[in-house]
């Protein structure tokens, strides 16, 4: 029996089907994106089995950070107005231009006399700028302008009131906020939390297997 | 693949020169280096899961006494939310018959009333004090959601009751 030759090996991988995997999965993952919206701080807020998915338009959205600063964010289509009124309530006065660089910026995490030189800072410097949080103490309530305005400015629509607040803040701030929130006859929150599953075995999943079996039978 | 061979019709003759064959194999290397990069990239900036949203109704505040909700002696279940993620409880209207547990046991106690009171009467009055986190409460409320509860509050504890969890906590060495 002849022997064959031994064939010189070569050292050409063929790539082919790699590069047909990471475009694939590069193809999923460019769809699936959503890119995190920017944060002022990072706030990672508790777990609950709510299903409803926060509210992402017409939202006033309130931030509690781990060292219980407040700091807020709205839709950026009421914001000049939001701003214009808290002017007013205030007696403070913002230029065209100020309310042209509010608008363009996330957060407001400053009392209302340091809002002038926040807003005018570079995005870059704006990042390096440690924020106080908005007083939401009773002798200068600059939380409660700020939601008076919101419902002053809403008014006929639907706002979505937001509360986000870090697993750590203390429930105080959060009961101030809720204050602020009351005394503008506010009542309705949505709580942003991270979904988790709800205990097998539990009543509420007892009702919800319920609801589905109902909903096999029709 | 892409790979072509070029196979040549006639015999050459020992004059005639061998031309190289020229393969047609691109190196896709790079291409692999690009496409996975790009998916770093993406994984890093991609939020799979949405936020969700827990409802939360506020009563309006009242001054008038008449309009309170009256809540039932019998089917009432006080949970305060103390310092450390402890949790003080009691029945009815006796803050003195107190007793403690945690967050992990405070479903078979709420399962327990439900199950021995009639479901108009249940009402859950919960009492963060100071010393308790946001998570606490949005756990407590979580809580009510999982076991089905219709009816309960939130309000602060009163000084007394305060006081209590106070000592509790102090006598706990916290």
């Amino acid at each position: 029996m002849a022997r064959g030759k031994i064939k010189k090996g070569s050292t050409f991988v063929d790539m082919t089907a790699m590069c047909d995997v990471a475009f694939l999965l590069l193809t999923f993952f460019i769809l699936a994106t959503q890119f995190k919206p920017s944060e002022a701080v990072n706030v990672t807020p508790p777990s609950s089995v709510s299903t409803k998915h926060a509210p992402q338009k017409d939202y006033f959205n309130v931030t509690i950070s781990k060292d219980n600063e407040v700091f807020i964010d709205m839709d950026e289509g009421m914001r000049v107005e939001v701003l214009e009124n808290v002017a007013k309530q205030r007696n403070l006065s913002f230029s065209p231009e100020d309310m042209e660089l509010f608008k363009r910026s996330n957060y407001v995490g400053v009392p209302l006399n340091q809002l002038k030189q926040y807003i005018r800072l570079n995005p870059e410097e704006a990042g390096n700028v440690k924020m106080q949080g908005i007083p939401t103490d009773s002798t200068n309530n600059e939380l409660l302008t700020w939601v008076t305005a919101a419902v002053n400015v809403s008014q006929g629509k639907i706002v979505n009131f937001l509360i986000k607040g870090d697993n750590s803040s203390m429930y105080t701030t959060f009961s101030n906020v809720i204050e602020a929130f009351k005394k503008n006859d506010v009542y309705k929150y949505n709580l942003v939390t991270n979904a988790a599953d709800i205990p097998q075995g539990s009543e509420l999943w007892k009702k919800n297997m319920a609801g589905l079996m109902g909903k096999e039978v029709e | 693949m892409a790979e072509m061979e070029v196979k040549s019709g006639h015999k050459k003759g020992p004059g005639v020169k061998k031309s190289k064959k020229q393969s047609t194999r691109v190196d896709l290397t790079p291409m692999v280096d690009l496409g996975f990069l790009l998916i770093t990239f993406f994984i890093f900036s991609t939020t799979m899961s949405q936020p969700t949203a827990l409802n939360l109704n506020m009563p309006k505040d009242t001054q008038n006494k008449e309009e309170e909700t009256k809540v039932k002696e019998s089917g009432s279940l006080t949970l305060m939310l103390g310092k450390g993620n402890v949790i003080y409880y009691y029945f009815g209207m006796d803050p003195a018959s107190m007793q403690t547990t945690t967050y992990k046991q405070v479903r078979d106690i709420i399962l327990n009333k439900k199950r021995t009171t009639s479901a108009e009467d249940l009402f859950i009055i919960i009492k963060p004090d100071k010393d308790a986190t946001y998570k606490n409460a949005v756990d407590i409320l979580d809580e009510m959601n999982i076991n089905d509860i219709q009816k309960y509050a939130m309000v602060d504890p009163s000084p007394q009751e305060y006081d209590m969890i106070q000592q509790t906590e102090r006598a706990a060495g916290m």
